[in-house]
């Protein structure tokens, strides 16, 4: 009976095709992990090795194991998940892509992030799935909440960092700031890649029309903001730069008080504290908003919008952390000509910013081998020129060779450079708890009405 | 003859309903995904009790109300301009021949992603834009940008305003294509020219002999945008408020955020975003219902003008001031991707450079080659099964049933936020590793509906009196199928090709949840792009984004010309 035979294949023909479909496209995801040229070759091994002979047993056993890594890591695909919104640092990955293409045979791909929380979720979502040894993050790009939120969470890959050669030159026994992450002790679960300051910049053309001076304190700054109304914004907590604005008015306003309360920025937050350090900055968020663009009723969602504004004309002083970025934005015309860098005089928020491997990465060894290069002489020298990105670098340049350190000189200072006699006392970022404090308190205050 | 069809016609037979299940079990699939963790099941996180935790947390959130308030009255407002605003071009251009070419000048609109036309609306309108610099100072007095609320203010105006810009176009093709179908066209046409040799002025004579036949036909489309922008994410996210957003873009953030406890909050956020987009829907029912029953007297009481002259100069300032916002919004993209320093108030670049081109260039072309590879798996697999589903509705005499057509129009009708979380988990849950498919899988989605939709008018229309005399030669159903239809078809093919490759081509979404951010296309970068630092690189992006559609769409009308061209 032909009716029914056809009957039955049609009940299963439909399966079968999906079937025929699904395994025709997850062949074609060679697209994503394309093959990998052989044939690179290594040179040494390790960047700065010393020689085998001088070495101690325990230095050779963990050279060898280096040399496994290097040897497991040749031909990995390492998906590196960073942020991707400055082109200049984007143009700093794909040369770092060359770079572990050639020397250790790595194809590097650089996943651009819009937030790095988005990557966090991910991981987690991948973990909770019971996904642990194929996750599709090898290294990301972290520092702060992000990195206590995974600690916390134990996703991250834990004591590998004493392991990598050049993770010796942040010297990191004289140099707390390279093992504490927002007072958080890392734990061998992240390398230091750079380091940041709160750098403030403004338009010295305008200045010289208006007659009125950049502000150097925080108080100076409530004061040109009343007297320039509109010219000056933060963007909105959680965004990074934001925050950060918003924890060195923290820092600053409570400097005045006792030790011990000024201390408790450095521990979790709790009720007590809170009403204790916060409300100096409500007093003085109260006081500025009014004054900032927008009368404070709009804030950028992100911190680089500001310097887009600044190019606009639509505000007159922003802040960066990377104060490299100033020169490279004038530069490649994003800002005027006339734009100058300055730090406060009151103190500069200082953090440091790393890569981390998290627990379930699939290609481990390759990531590993990356974060070394990343802390390489040679990448730290090119990352600190503010030609190619200005992000200091970690390195303790104390401990290298007099013609190291010249590469890490920048050949020219650029007019709209961060001055080198610019002091500014250093002020760390308080424990990463506040961050969600501020976020949340300032949400509340000053973002959406219940109705 | 039954053997050497039966492959063919059975597989033909099939595919309406492979079509069905491969649209329907992702979307399925998604609303479970979101619907278990909205209501507490959250295994991953340790949380499985059922409650009502996250609609809980959802209700306390500050702002909700404005943000629904703002999801519900953006998208009734910008679909309510863009439909007056369509009727008024239509009925003042009835039948001249400025609707072909409004027609010609709007049809690009169409395929212009959502995040281009966000960006490039957002350069325009902004303190700093190309508006405000035409006007500064001579006439504003300004020579800073001045301190004003647009774009991202509180009321959602930009947001309309990127909408009804957005949705216009569709509106209009939409009305167009439904006009030229043989039968509603001379139903309409008559109908049309009775009204004006009874005196009727032309305005008139349409809004009362054409437009209660024409739209019935207009309906789906605008259900379809209804539901669109009451979820879109990309023009608010770019153009809207931020203390708070709409709520589509919350709920992302919300998936997004670091804090993955939200995760519950976002999912009972995503199934109150379907009762919003429902309730949108269920308001312009009303809408059409009371315009039903308010106008019912008017269109035969027999007044023959409702002051049609100020119409007509209506929608020739209104039509003038689209298209001249239009093209001041390409001018500016072009200007700023070639801008050197641009300082305020000067309506022209201080300098020009090619350096953010360069720049560009060097990280473009695997972009371009991931984005035109999705684009065109989806819209293979697209076209081969509306083909066949299409084959298989001529082969059975019989349209589509109302239910599959539905299915089809599905993914545009749920709002995607909704379930393409849910997909994401589901995934997640199975652990599958594959990013190029499942985008793929994704764009399949939202280009099915597209492609289905414009090939079907054309297949439909198809002079069935060839494929008989075909069969009645003895030419098997595959035959007639590839020798005979086929090449009849090749001009809308080729278009609806076109068609589906724009569509894929601006997915943010499906690109960004299911490629896990592996898979960079144009327009995932240039909302990346867009929130930094560079207004130059950011143009050249979107400049790009309209060029890579318009490629497609010159290809699809060369190519016919040198096939069929006639010999000499």
């Amino acid at each position: 009976m032909p009716i029914i035979k056809n009957k039955r294949l049609l009940f299963k023909t439909p399966f079968l095709m999906l079937g025929l479909i699904c395994m025709l496209l997850a062949n074609c995801s060679f697209i994503n992990a394309r093959e990998i040229e052989q044939g690179a070759s290594v040179q040494g091994t390790s960047a700065q090795g010393a020689p085998a002979q001088r070495a101690s047993a325990q230095r050779a056993s963990a050279q060898k194991a280096w040399q496994q890594t290097l040897n497991e890591a040749r031909g990995e695909s390492v998906y590196f998940y960073a942020w991707g919104g400055d082109p200049q640092v984007n143009r700093y990955l794909q040369w770092i892509a060359e770079q572990v293409d050639v020397k250790y045979g790595i194809k590097l791909e650089h996943v651009k992030l819009a937030q790095t929380s988005d990557a966090v979720s991910r991981v987690l979502a991948e973990v909770s799935a019971g996904n642990m040894s194929e996750g599709q993050v090898d290294l990301l790009w972290i520092n702060g909440l992000n990195f206590a939120t995974m600690a916390q969470n134990k996703l991250l890959e834990a004591s590998w960092v004493s392991l990598l050669p050049n993770f010796a030159l942040t010297n990191p026994q004289q140099n707390p700031a390279m093992t504490m992450d927002f007072g958080v002790p890392t734990n061998g679960m992240e390398a230091p890649w750079g380091r940041a300051a709160l750098t403030f910049y403004y338009d010295s053309a305008y200045n010289k029309a208006t007659s009125s001076p950049p502000p150097s304190t925080l108080q100076e700054l409530l004061h040109w903001s009343a007297q320039n109304p509109g010219r000056f914004t933060y963007s909105k907590p959680p965004d990074f730069l934001g925050l950060s604005f918003l924890k060195y008015a923290l820092i600053i306003l409570n400097q005045q008080q006792e030790a011990d309360i000024f201390a408790k920025l450095y521990q979790p937050p709790t009720d007590e504290s809170e009403l204790q350090l916060l409300s100096p900055l409500w007093e003085f968020l109260d006081r500025l908003h009014p004054y900032l663009w927008r009368k404070g009723q709009y804030f950028v969602t992100d911190g680089a919008s500001i310097r887009r504004l600044v190019g606009d004309g639509e505000l007159q002083l922003g802040f960066t952390f990377s104060a490299s970025d100033i020169p490279g934005a004038v530069g490649r015309f994003g800002l005027p000509p006339s734009i100058r860098s300055f730090a406060m005089k009151d103190g500069s928020l200082s953090n440091v910013h790393f890569v981390t491997i998290p627990v379930n990465a699939k290609h481990k060894a390759g990531a590993k081998v990356v974060a070394n290069f990343l802390m390489s002489i040679e990448a730290q020298a090119k990352k600190q020129q503010p030609s190619e990105w200005g992000d200091r670098t970690v390195l303790d340049l104390s401990l290298l060779a007099p013609d190291q350190q010249r590469m890490f000189r920048s050949p020219d200072q650029h007019p709209s450079a961060l001055p080198v006699s610019a002091k500014s006392p250093s002020l760390s970022e308080p424990h990463p708890q506040w961050n969600a404090v501020l976020t949340e308190a300032w949400e509340r205050r000053y973002g959406a009405k219940r109705w | 003859m039954v053997d050497s069809t039966s492959f063919f016609t059975r597989w033909v037979k099939l595919s309406p309903s492979i079509l069905v299940i491969l649209l329907i079990v992702p979307v399925i699939a998604g609303l479970f995904g979101v619907l278990l963790p909205a209501f507490g099941w959250l295994p991953a996180l340790g949380e499985n009790n059922i409650g009502l935790r996250g609609f809980e947390a959802f209700w306390l959130t500050p702002g909700f109300v404005k943000m629904l308030a703002l999801s519900f009255s953006t998208s009734l407002i910008s679909t309510f301009f863009a439909v007056v605003l369509s009727i008024l071009i239509l009925g003042n251009y009835f039948n001249s021949r400025l609707l072909n070419s409004i027609q010609k000048l709007l049809g690009p609109i169409l395929v212009i992603p959502h995040a281009a036309a966000a960006i490039a609306i957002g350069f325009l309108v902004a303190p700093s834009g190309l508006i405000m610099r035409l006007f500064s100072p001579w006439l504003s007095g300004a020579s800073l940008p001045p301190d004003a609320l647009l774009p991202n203010d509180p009321y959602g105006v930009s947001i309309i305003l990127g909408l009804t810009l957005k949705e216009l176009p569709f509106v209009l093709l939409m009305a167009m294509a439904a006009m030229q179908q043989n039968e509603i066209k001379q139903v309409i046409q008559g109908q049309y020219k009775v009204a004006l040799s009874l005196g009727y002025y032309p305005f008139t004579a349409f809004c009362k002999a054409v437009l209660p036949g024409l739209y019935p036909f207009m309906r789906l489309p605008i259900y379809a945008i209804l539901a669109y922008s009451s979820a879109s994410i990309e023009i608010p996210l770019i153009l809207g408020p931020n203390t708070p957003p709409t709520l589509a873009v919350a709920i992302m953030q919300w998936f997004n955020d670091v804090d993955l406890s939200l995760r519950i909050k976002a999912s009972a956020g995503a199934l109150v975003q379907i009762l919003v987009t429902l309730c949108v829907l269920f308001t312009w029912w009303l809408i059409e219902q009371a315009v039903k029953k308010f106008s019912f007297s008017k269109l035969t009481n027999g007044r023959r003008k409702y002051a049609d002259f100020i119409w007509r100069a209506l929608t020739h300032c209104l039509t003038l001031l689209v298209i001249f916002s239009i093209a001041l919004a390409l001018l500016g993209l072009v200007l700023w991707s070639f801008a050197g320093y641009w300082s305020f108030p000067n309506a022209y670049p201080d300098q020009l450079v090619t350096l953010h081109w360069q720049s560009a260039f060097k990280q473009l072309p695997e972009t371009i080659s991931d984005t035109v590879l999705v684009a065109l798996a989806a819209t293979g697999i697209a076209l081969f099964f509306a083909l066949f589903a299409l084959e298989a509705e001529q082969q059975r005499q019989k349209r589509l049933s109302s239910a599959t057509s539905l299915m089809i129009y599905l993914p545009l009708l749920v709002p995607s936020i909704a379930f393409l979380f849910g997909i994401v988990w589901v995934k997640e849950l199975i652990g599958g590793n594959a990013v190029f498919s499942m985008v793929v899988l994704g764009h399949l989605l939202f280009v099915m509906p597209y492609v289905f939709l414009s090939l079907a008018t054309s297949y439909r229309k198809l002079d069935l009196r060839y494929a008989k005399v075909a069969a009645s030669l003895g030419c098997s159903p595959w035959k007639v199928f590839y020798a005979v239809k086929l090449p009849q078809l090749v001009p809308p093919i080729l278009f609806s090709a076109a068609l589906g490759l724009a569509i894929s081509f601006s997915q943010y979404l499906p690109t960004l949840l299911l490629g896990g951010g592996r898979m960079n296309t144009l327009t995932t970068e240039a909302v990346a792009i867009a929130s930094g630092a560079s207004r130059r690189i950011s143009a050249v992006y979107v400049i790009m984004q309209l060029l890579l559609p318009a490629v497609g769409f010159i290809l699809a009308w060369l190519i016919p010309k040198l096939l069929f061209r006639p010999r000499q």
